[in-house]
């Protein structure tokens, strides 16, 4: 329904990404079929948020195509990247809720732009906060919630208009493991009903793998390792092996800078 | 090898040049499109233009006040005293004082102070919204950034730049009777005297308040969608805003006065 029948809803090829002469991604390929449920691990500042907005459409890569729900995002114009990117719901990394509107009309806002009318709207932003355990705060301004109920505020706001394909920056970073598992069940009731297609980025390892179906570990700019999430902690890669357990791996960094991305940025929880 | 480093660098910051430029040019069209139709079409905050114009009058009522007053209150002392220097001109101080008033100085100056006050504020705000990806989370609706954030503070910016121009006249053109009548004991009858202002004057002033508003939020729009990093980001895009709708406020007086020159020739 995504896509035409046998298209993958994401397909990444040869992907490549520089900021100013800093190579980011060198050559990522990737496929993600509809309904698919996809998890990208990777150590910290691998570029793993800009790979999701090369996803999004957000930013243009360098090299490499990219088709997503049928689209080529090279060959496209703003237009018609606009009118996709509805179709995709996307919870940033650092949330970027609307400062200026409440919880209510965050989640909202993506409903009035799709031009549902008004007491569909109500109904639709009532149900999912409810859904995120958020009632009750509608009026709140996102500059008077916690890190954890703006991450739900983003995940209600990037699910609310029934997206085809949904990307997760970090959904669950310096959060308890209770309420992590809260969110990953959250994650999978909402693409049981709606049947689409999602993109976790995580740092959490375990609980990334028991929710996707795949992973892939994005390292040194490149695709690692991309498998059955059932094998990441068995797999023959050293280093993929040594990332996915945390365990030490002769003077190498991948622990480090894993366990580094496993721990929120101090002062990043209110 | 040596020889060819500086030239990739002057040839990257060339580049970046011709980019930004055309980036401000594509601010400046999405906007004026956008105030013309395409932000009408889609879903719209309820009162942001009213909400825009009571932001950019509460920044700069006073501030334009205090300093369009002193400015009138200098300018006439000192043409008083020039002009009773040789001979006493005083009698043609008033006049001269509103035909400068109006086609130059009540607009420039005001849009100056609103260049700094509105220019900063708008900057800051999209700046802001950049780097916390907010400008990236309105593109995933669907929505340009422009149309949702720069059109309505373009609209309010050219009506409230009138008014206030207007209204930063009329305080000059105040302080600086006041100023004729204690300093130089210039009668009030003499002084605010209409009788030099044309109404070419009139129009050009006012061509010239509604550009610098349109002018300063396309400018400070451009420097806060280009804002990266983080809080140093915004600091630097406000700046940069500062400086540029300043500039651009220069620059549209010169070409505005030259074309006023050119329909009017020197009778102006
Ligand atoms: N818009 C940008 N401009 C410049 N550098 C960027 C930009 N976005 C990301 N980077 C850089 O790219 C690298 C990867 O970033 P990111 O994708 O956020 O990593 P992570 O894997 O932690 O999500 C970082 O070094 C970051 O500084
Ligand atoms: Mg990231």
């Amino acid at each position: 329904m995504t896509a035409r029948d046998g298209q993958a809803a994401v397909e990444l090829e040869g992907v490549g990404k520089a900021f100013g002469g800093r190579r980011v991604l060198a050559g990522v390929s990737l496929t993600v079929p509809p309904g698919g449920r996809l998890g990208i691990i990777g150590p910290a500042a691998g570029g793993k948020s800009v790979l999701l907005k090369l996803i999004a459409g957000l930013q243009r890569p360098d090299a490499g195509a990219i088709r997503v729900l049928g689209h080529d995002l090279v060959a496209a114009r703003e237009p018609e990247l606009a009118a996709l990117r509805k179709r995709i719901g996307m919870l940033f990394q650092n949330y970027a809720l609307f400062d200026f509107l409440s919880v209510a009309d965050n989640v909202a806002f993506p409903l009035l732009h799709a031009g549902v009318a008004a007491d569909e709207i109500d109904a639709r932003v009532a149900a999912r906060l409810r859904a995120v355990g958020l009632a009750g705060s509608e009026s709140k301004m996102p500059a008077e919630l916690s890190g954890g109920m703006k991450k739900r505020v983003g995940i209600a706001r990037a699910t609310v208009a029934r997206a085809e394909l949904v990307l997760y920056d970090e959904p669950t970073a310096g959060l308890d493991p209770v309420t992590t598992s809260k969110i990953y069940d959250l994650l999978r009731a909402d693409q049981a009903e709606t049947g689409s297609t999602a993109v976790v980025v995580s740092s959490d390892v375990a609980a990334v793998a028991a929710f996707a179906d795949t992973i892939a570990m994005l390292h040194d700019g490149r695709i690692r390792w991309v498998g059955a999430a059932a094998g990441l902690f068995d797999a023959d890669d050293l280093v993929v092996r040594s990332f996915a357990r945390g365990e030490e791996r002769d003077g190498a960094a991948v622990l480090s800078r894993s366990v580094e991305a496993a721990r929120p940025a101090p002062g990043a929880w209110p | 090898m040596i020889a060819r480093r500086p030239l990739t660098a002057i040839g990257r910051r060339a580049l970046d040049g011709v980019d930004a430029a055309l980036e401000l040019g594509r601010v400046a069209v999405g906007t004026i499109v956008g105030a013309l139709i395409s932000y009408w079409r889609g879903p719209r905050r309820r009162g942001e233009i009213a909400r825009q114009m009571y932001f950019i009058g509460n920044r700069s009522l006073l501030f334009v006040a205090v300093t369009l007053g002193f400015i009138g209150m200098v300018m006439v002392y000192q043409t008083c005293l020039l002009t009773t220097q040789v001979v006493d001109g005083r009698g043609q101080v008033g006049a001269q004082f509103a035909r400068l008033l109006v086609l130059d100085v009540g607009p420039s100056l005001t849009a100056m102070m609103l260049a700094t006050r509105v220019g900063a504020g708008i900057a800051a705000e999209i700046g802001s919204m950049k780097v916390t990806e907010q400008i990236d989370a309105l593109r995933m609706s669907g929505v340009t950034p422009v149309d949702y954030l720069v059109v309505p503070r373009f609209l309010a910016s050219v009506i409230m730049t009138v008014v206030l121009t207007m209204f930063g006249m009329a305080v000059a053109w105040g302080a600086g009777g006041l100023t004729g009548y204690y300093s130089f004991q210039i009668n009030p009858r003499t002084f605010f005297d209409l009788s030099m202002v044309a109404p070419a004057h009139v129009w050009l002033g006012m061509t010239k308040a509604a550009a610098y508003g349109a002018a300063i939020p396309i400018v400070a729009g451009f420097c806060g969608l280009r804002a990266k990093g983080s809080s140093e980001g915004v600091g630097a895009a406000t700046t940069a805003a500062v400086i540029g709708s300043s500039f651009a406020v220069l620059i549209i007086d010169f070409t505005i006065s030259a074309i006023g020159l050119i329909i009017w020739g020197a009778g102006l």
